[in-house]
């Protein structure tokens, strides 16, 4: 077992007759790794069944060599913060955050040090004697992340950690994270949009229906973004003429006119030969309104991989 | 421990006033106001009584049946009431003295004595059986059942309805750990609610009791008495507990495991010995410490479901149920280490 990874071995967990995860086998080595999939694909079944919330039907689970069956050892190393909205009933901000703490075993001064400095890190300082059941849902979440990161865990698990920030925290929290994966940490992060997490994640795994689709370095996928078929929409004027023209193009996979009556809508899977093949049209005298990129964002790629809508 | 200690500290908060279970009070605090209201009562009888003229017993039971009621009054004189009234053809009469401690009611017909009804004030023996059997009838088999029904089926059943379970796992802490924890809390406040509900009946069937008895009372069984009654509620806490803690970590619905128990409970005069050993309330009347009244008209099948089948020895009762506590909560802890957080969404 190596001692420094996350490592799934031929998992699979069933709830009942449905499908949770399906043999999946794993190594995530230590950096930013967001979980991408639509809603129930299985990301949060990943995320619970690493820090021992479930249980694998089959296979096995080691997260930095440790068993997800041995809380103890696990939780000082792991903080997960869940996508569940709710606290325990009455409590404070503060209070939230102190009572992890203490089931840590801290002494209540070094405790109340952490919880005070883990609500300031999510920028809740102003909150924080407020109950929780007043707050909104970014300060739900907020206090979630808040709890998960006081113990300074070596693996920061976080279900949709995103999901109702404002821009400004939002900022900070991937800035948080970055922090910590340059530490040598675990930041495993889920998201049903890709796009909101390619940005700052060194590696992307992507699950629908219980499996793993693909996984893999950001860049590499990126790459595969510039390998599937991409389309445009051409403004133009004469879009029968551009049509016959780009035709006769090698790069150009499909063409035909926008049923809307706005243009050309081109398939290609070289985007820098279909610019240039662009170009000469527009040199040669046709006038083109405008390329307007019809699926350029990560989420086609998305799209492409699982064969279907998110 | 420390970390018992501290899951038990945060959970006691949600063990007392969860708002699940604010009923429970009620329940505690019955007996109490039950014992309150007769003390009132009879404190009001005797500051009525207190002016009456008082009648020496003996000079009533002197009158033989039979005596004309002129002559009787002649002999012990104007009464505190004089009824008359005509029944069956019948002239009928009756005259109420007090003797400083009882009413007597002297019931004639056409004039002549025919019986005599004596009706003390209060009766410290009569309460103290009474008692008994609130305590063993209401207190230990329905407030402490149902009481830590409340309160412990919450602890772990609750927290998943709350969705908040999850922050305890989330926790480095074995799950077994945990369940104890959680339990210490439970029986922490159930103990103070039950074992306090306890000492305040005691409280209040002895505060109306006359100087008398009090002191006669308290030279001899009160203090045992006391004890072993606030013992039993507590103990009561430690068995139906464990049963509890365990039933809400295996079943959704409170209704289910408090009917099978209840009727595990009811039945267990008819079992096996050895099965009437896995019943918490075997324990808890064989250690009670005054037998409640039992009408020997009461049928054979309604008396060996309210009377102890083979009542034990007291420490022999309190290591039985410790026993049967220790089997129920290893039992949980097992199944609490297979326990999966499932809130029912994905």
């Amino acid at each position: 077992m190596s001692d420094d990874q996350i490592l799934f071995h031929n998992v699979s967990k069933f709830y009942g007759d449905v499908l949770g995860v399906n043999k999946v086998d794993l190594r995530i080595p230590p950096g930013i790794t967001s979980l991408v999939g639509p809603n129930g694909s299985g990301k949060t079944t990943l995320m619970n069944l690493m820090t021992g919330l479930v249980h694998p039907g089959s296979g096995s689970i080691s997260v930095r060599g440790v068993s997800p069956f041995a809380p103890e050892k696990l939780m000082r190393i792991v903080g997960y913060a869940t996508q569940y909205d709710a606290a325990p009933r009455g409590v404070t901000g503060f209070g939230f955050v102190l009572a992890g703490l203490l089931l840590h075993g801290f002494p209540r001064a070094e405790a109340e040090r952490r919880a005070a400095l883990a609500i300031e890190t999510v920028a809740l300082t102003h909150a924080s004697s407020r109950k929780i059941a007043a707050y909104s849902k970014g300060m739900r979440q907020r206090i979630r992340l808040a709890q998960a990161i006081a113990h300074e865990p070596e693996v920061l698990v976080l279900d949709e950690p995103l999901n109702g920030l404002d821009p400004l925290v939002r900022a900070e929290t991937i800035a948080l994270f970055r922090d910590y994966a340059a530490r040598g940490r675990h930041v495993i992060l889920s998201s049903h949009v890709l796009q909101e997490v390619d940005v700052f994640s060194d590696q992307v795994i992507l699950i629908a229906n219980g499996m793993i689709v693909a996984e893999g370095e950001i860049r590499n996928v990126r790459d595969e973004i510039h390998e599937h078929p991409s389309q445009f929409l051409l403004h133009c004027q004469q879009p029968s003429r551009v049509a016959a023209l780009l035709f006769e193009q090698a790069e150009v996979l499909a063409v035909k006119i926008d049923p809307e009556g706005r243009g050309v809508l081109v398939t290609t899977r070289h985007r820098d030969a279909f610019a240039a093949a662009v170009q000469r049209i527009a040199l040669s005298g046709i006038e083109i309104d405008g390329v307007l990129p019809m699926d350029e964002n990560v989420d086609a790629l998305y799209e492409y991989l699982i064969g279907g809508g998110k | 421990m420390n970390q018992i200690w501290i899951i038990a500290k945060l959970e006691m908060r949600r063990a007392f006033f969860s708002r699940r279970a604010l009923w429970v009070y009620l329940l505690a605090l019955f007996p109490a106001v039950l014992f309150f209201g007769h003390g009132i009562s009879v404190q009001y009888r005797r500051s009525e009584y207190a002016g009456k003229p008082v009648t020496p017993a003996a000079v009533l039971d002197r009158i033989p049946v039979g005596t004309p009621d002129t002559e009787v009054l002649a002999t012990a004189g104007q009464p505190i009431t004089d009824r008359k009234w005509r029944r069956r053809d019948l002239d009928r009469r009756s005259l109420q003295y007090f003797d400083g401690s009882n009413r007597i009611w002297l019931e004639f017909e056409n004039g002549a004595l025919k019986s005599r009804n004596r009706r003390t004030l209060n009766s410290f023996d009569e309460d103290s059986k009474v008692y008994a059997g609130v305590f063993q009838f209401f207190y230990l088999r329905l407030a402490v059942f149902f009481g830590c029904l409340g309160i412990f089926i919450n602890l772990f059943r609750g927290e998943m309805i709350d969705k908040s379970l999850h922050y305890w796992f989330l926790a480095p802490v074995r799950r077994e750990i945990l369940l104890l924890g959680k339990y210490c809390a439970g029986l922490i406040a159930s103990a103070v609610i039950f074992g306090g509900g306890a000492l305040l009946s005691f409280s209040a069937l002895l505060s109306y009791q006359s100087s008398a008895d009090l002191q006669g009372y308290l030279q001899t069984d009160a203090f045992y008495h006391g004890t072993w009654y606030i013992l039993s509620a507590m103990l009561g806490c430690v068995g139906y507990g464990s049963v509890f803690l365990a039933a809400g970590l295996l079943l959704r619905n409170p209704i289910i495991p408090a009917l099978v128990m209840l009727l595990w409970e009811s039945i267990n005069g008819f079992l096996p010995e050895l099965l009437q050993k896995l019943s918490v309330l075997h324990y808890l009347q064989s250690i009670c410490p005054v037998a409640p009244p039992l009408d020997p008209n009461v049928p054979p099948l309604m008396r060996m479901i309210l009377a102890p089948a083979a009542p034990t020895s007291a420490w022999a009762a309190i290591l039985g149920l410790l026993a049967v506590t220790a089997l129920v909560l290893y039992a949980a802890s097992r199944t609490v280490r297979r326990l999966e957080i499932n809130y029912g969404t994905e």
